[in-house]
């Protein structure tokens, strides 16, 4: 049976960020997350040139608004949490005002608008290095910045065996299906956990069978991959400098 | 010992007792194409395993071109003795069709360049050059079989060991598939269901029933062999004559 493709992250937009090193893009999102977890926030033109930094990158990856809100959605279960800190969070008892009764803390305000802004910005820049590098490059990436064999081997399968597993899923539910079983109700979730017990039991064995098959070419513990060309990425360097020196200028000098 | 592969007594039982090989004896001389034929849970796979030391107890009860299967011999071994297994999707893994063939030679020691050359000139033979920058995940079934199969014999072994490779083929990748086995200028031993392409690929065949080798001679004159066929649960298929065919 010819496997079926899942949705991967990568948008084929021709943008200049496809073209750039996986492991300068991967390097330069985590040193500007770094830079903005740990800013203070309270100087405005700090925040507003690291968010700069952040709209610039999301500007250069091309990635359709729409589509960047739709990824943006999963830092919901973040802002859900954040929303309630108004009211929990009281630091030194000091409230701004109220609703329905309930006092709104300056402090709970304060860690609410912090960590809004920064899961934001840190999730945009996590968009726009998937939207414009695909799952073998962010694995070649880690490989290039010397990130442990063993870890960038498990990254690999991961990726590797979602599909065979999205298309093992889909093969026991046709089955099931197709012998009259309804996904409905309390009662249709036992045989759907018997099925996931299947599952993981056949992953377990392909697993072995993958093993069994790796040694057999001489597995030895590390996967390399081949070299790939790209170009030049200079800029990204800069970037990551400006917005460290933001961090630097925030918690040293104002 | 002349004989390029030797089995002495070879037995295996797994771990909860059951023995699935019992008194192996066989030997294979070097350009030899075998058969292991037999009914499900005879044990073929099992004995494949042993080829190249996946499984077994690593006792010196086989000999690959007078190497024994041992844990000091394992990499060598390995390099002579390649196995496609039975699902293609157990043997792909990497992200590209090229690095997937280029995983074995890296492994034994081929520099990159190397590795790629011997990949390419792989994949040419199993006519999937034009696929190499794919992922394998995405190519149809016919064409991971190949894939896996070039991903073997882009290590060069002396012999290929290769287990049901025409289960789930359609008519036209089973023949592409028996053409590129024919070519080959390796020993081969061929674990199958698929009776026809036995007798096209194999001078001689095996039946292998209960852990036992129940049978060696001609592939032929196991085919007309009813009784032989019969209390080993063969068949041919159905309108598959073969009293026209030369012994």
């Amino acid at each position: 049976m010819e496997t079926t493709h899942s949705h991967h992250l990568q948008l084929h937009n021709n943008s200049k960020l496809n073209l750039l090193k996986p492991q300068v893009k991967i390097f330069t999102v985590f040193a500007i997350v770094l830079s903005i977890a740990f800013l203070s926030l309270e100087n405005y033109s700090i925040i507003l040139s690291q968010t700069a930094i952040v709209i610039y990158l999301l500007w250069l990856s091309k990635l359709r608004l729409s589509t960047y809100l739709k990824r943006l959605s999963v830092d919901i279960p973040f802002v859900l949490f954040a929303l309630f800190l108004p009211f929990l969070s009281k630091g030194n008892n000091e409230v701004l005002f109220k609703i329905f009764n309930l006092n709104v803390y300056k402090t709970g305000v304060l860690e609410m608008t912090n960590i809004l802004i920064k899961i934001t910005l840190c999730v945009t820049l996590a968009i726009v290095l998937t939207a414009t590098t695909s799952n073998i490059e962010i694995i070649y990436g880690l490989q290039k910045l010397k990130i442990s064999p063993l870890l960038i081997a498990i990254f690999s399968f991961a990726i590797r065996y979602i599909d065979v597993f999205i298309d093992e899923v889909k093969r026991v539910r046709i089955a099931m299906k197709s012998r009259g079983y309804i996904e409905k109700g309390f009662k249709g979730l036992k045989p759907l956990a018997f099925a996931s017990g299947a599952l993981l039991i056949r992953g377990y064995e392909r697993g072995e069978r993958v093993y069994n098959s790796m040694i057999s070419r001489g597995f030895n513990g590390t996967i390399e991959l081949k070299n790939r060309s790209y170009e030049k990425s200079n800029f990204l360097y800069i970037l990551s400098l400006l917005a460290f020196s933001n961090l630097i200028i925030d918690r040293f000098y104002l | 010992m002349k004989n390029y592969l030797q089995i002495n007594d070879l037995n295996f039982s797994y771990p909860d007792g059951y023995e699935a090989l019992k008194n192996i004896n066989l030997e294979i001389n070097k350009g030899d194409t075998l058969g292991v034929l037999g009914p499900n849970g005879a044990g073929k796979t099992t004995f494949i395993l042993h080829l190249n030391g996946i499984l077994g107890n690593l006792d010196d009860s086989i000999y690959i071109n007078n190497l024994s299967i041992n844990e000091d011999n394992l990499k060598k071994i390995r390099e002579k003795v390649g196995i496609v297994f039975q699902d293609p999707d157990d043997q792909l893994f990497m992200p590209t069709v090229l690095e997937d063939v280029m995983f074995g030679p890296k492994n034994f020691g081929y520099t990159n360049e190397e590795a790629e050359s011997k990949a390419i000139e792989a994949l040419e033979k199993v006519k999937m050059k034009e696929f190499l920058n794919k992922p394998p995940h995405h190519l149809s079934f016919g064409q991971k079989r190949k894939v896996a199969i070039a991903s073997v014999i882009a290590i060069n072994p002396e012999l290929i060991v290769l287990d049901e490779p025409s289960s789930n083929l359609d008519p036209a990748s089973r023949r592409e598939l028996i053409e590129i086995l024919k070519n080959l200028d390796v020993t081969i031993i061929l674990v199958t269901h698929d009776l026809p392409m036995a007798l096209e690929i194999c001078d001689e065949s095996i039946i292998l029933n209960n852990g036992e080798i129940k049978t060696r001679d001609k592939t032929y004159s196991i085919l007309t062999n009813e009784e032989t066929m019969k209390e080993n649960r063969l068949e041919l298929p159905f309108g598959f004559a073969l009293h026209h065919l030369e012994d």
